[in-house]
């Protein structure tokens, strides 16, 4: 079953997956509550043309639904999609004075995780060869653009995390 | 150039160790004639043994030895008796005391409120000399045999036995060794190696009670319970946690009862099995719970009464 090497996952490393993508959403989500705040910049939806014309990459985590999870094809797709937001928070560096630390902090937190996960799929043998490396980021001209970037950045990450969430949660059933 | 100088064995040593110190007055002060006659002066007051030779260059070497130095510092002043007055050709301080023993009872915390890793040491006996504690550390992916990046050292303020390591050198839920140096001019020590990932031993803020207002759509409590509810820290809301509360009568000798195991969160918890019309004293803590993690100090105090 798709499972079978799921059972050979630490519970304790579902545990911190787990605490590790509720910790990355509270710092998505305070970093939307400034960006909305600050800048009146509240609503994904409200960006839509920009997201088009700036280019964010999406992740795809398909192979972690509980309806057909893959378990090694999950992990890799969820480092591929942390890796991602590795990149696209860097491209957005420079974003304000204030909330250089939230992004800051978020930044961390998701380079913590895909570490966690890469660590763990070299554990099971499962590692690709060649860590992955980044491709082409939009890039973002205005304080405008990394503020908005910053909103729709957030919100993708937020709703990639649910389903991340989802999968691991699956996967940590007793 | 000065017309006379101390040279030290060494300007620092253990304590009891034998010193010896040299002045020599070279022939820059034959201006003033004969009449003149090498004097130590030393602070603490010592009376070490002296001797003097010529050396074929004309130059005087007038040298004390102190067998045991057993003060931390001694200033020590080459001078002339010359004529009626006391001039001060020279000054060298010499210092004593011992290699710095290894630090101990090394401990962290993650503090999130900080955002940083704060341990703490004991920094051993004195060593009566200029002494440095680091925190050096470094990040591993096994269990610290190995290191994989390495962390700036983390340098405490002056006379302090803690230091915090900043979040961006963490990955919190990796493995890190961690220990202590301490450094002197007599020698370098080491403390134990810890190995710990940084959320395992995160401390979090106390839970906040609040008692739970009476209101029309709640049946009023029991005699001998009380009604109430808890939040935990908000900044820990991401971890999964577990509660303990504690309560004991306001008045009279009673200890503490425990109530253990119970959630990170509750809008409406009823305790009884209490005095009727007694006021209570509680207070509550959490824990990071099934991971690893410290419990937090107990929560600033509820005070409630029971029904009668």
């Amino acid at each position: 079953t798709p499972l079978g090497p799921a059972r050979s996952l630490p519970q304790s490393f579902l545990l911190k997956c787990l605490e590790q993508v509720r910790k990355i959403q509270a710092d998505g989500a305070e970093l939307q509550e400034r960006l909305c705040a600050a800048h009146k910049l509240c609503h994904p939806e409200e960006l839509m043309l920009l997201r088009h014309s700036l280019g964010i990459p999406q992740a795809p985590l398909s192979s972690c639904s509980s309806q057909s999870l893959q378990l090694t094809s999950c992990l890799n797709q969820l480092h591929g999609g942390l890796f991602l937001y590795q990149g696209l928070l860097q491209a957005l560096a420079g974003i304000s004075p204030e909330l250089a630390p939230t992004l800051d902090t978020l930044q961390l937190d998701v380079t913590d995780f895909a570490t966690n996960i890469w660590l763990q799929m070299e554990d099971l043998g499962a590692a690709p060869a060649v860590q992955p490396t980044q491709g082409a980021m939009p890039t973002f001209t205005s304080a405008f653009q990394r503020r908005a970037g910053g909103v729709l950045v957030a919100s993708q990450l937020h709703r990639f995390l649910e389903l991340a969430y989802r999968g691991l949660r699956y996967l940590a059933e007793p | 150039e000065q017309c006379g100088h101390i040279l030290l064995s060494a300007p620092i040593v253990r304590l009891g160790d034998q010193v010896t110190a040299s002045c020599f007055i070279t022939r820059n002060c034959s201006h003033l004639g004969t009449d003149w006659r090498v004097v130590w002066k030393l602070e603490p007051e010592l009376h070490p043994r002296e001797r003097r030779q010529h050396l074929p260059n004309g130059t005087l070497q007038s040298t004390i030895t102190l067998p045991h130095l057993n003060h931390s510092r001694v200033l020590l002043s080459c001078c002339l008796h010359w004529g009626n007055s006391l001039q001060i050709l020279d000054q060298a301080e010499l210092q004593a005391g011992y290699p710095p023993t290894a630090p101990y009872n090394l401990s962290c915390i993650m503090n999130l409120t900080t955002n940083s890793l704060i341990c703490q040491w004991e920094p051993g006996p004195d060593t009566h000399l200029s002494t440095s504690f680091t925190l050096k550390s470094f990040k591993s992916q096994d269990k610290c045999q190995t290191q994989k990046d390495s962390i700036p050292d983390c340098v405490p303020e002056v006379g302090q036995s803690h230091c915090s390591i900043p979040r961006k050198h963490l990955q919190l839920y990796q493995n890190m060794s961690i220990w202590v140096q301490a450094r002197n001019a007599l020698g370098t020590s080491a403390s134990p190696k810890l190995c710990l990932a940084p959320m395992d031993v995160v401390k979090l803020e106390p839970p906040t009670l609040w008692a739970l207002e009476p209101s029309p759509a709640v049946v009023p409590p029991q005699p001998g319970c009380l009604r109430l509810r808890w939040e935990t820290w908000r900044p820990s809301l991401y971890i999964e946690q577990k509660c303990e509360l504690r309560h004991q009568p306001r008045l009279g000798e009673a200890g503490w009862d425990l109530v253990s195991a119970l959630p990170a969160r509750t809008s409406q918890y009823e305790l009884c099995g209490l005095l009727p019309s007694t006021a209570y004293t509680l207070q509550m803590r959490c824990t990071r719970w099934r991971l690893p993690g410290h419990w937090s100090e107990w929560s600033p105090s509820l005070e409630l009464t029971t029904a009668q």
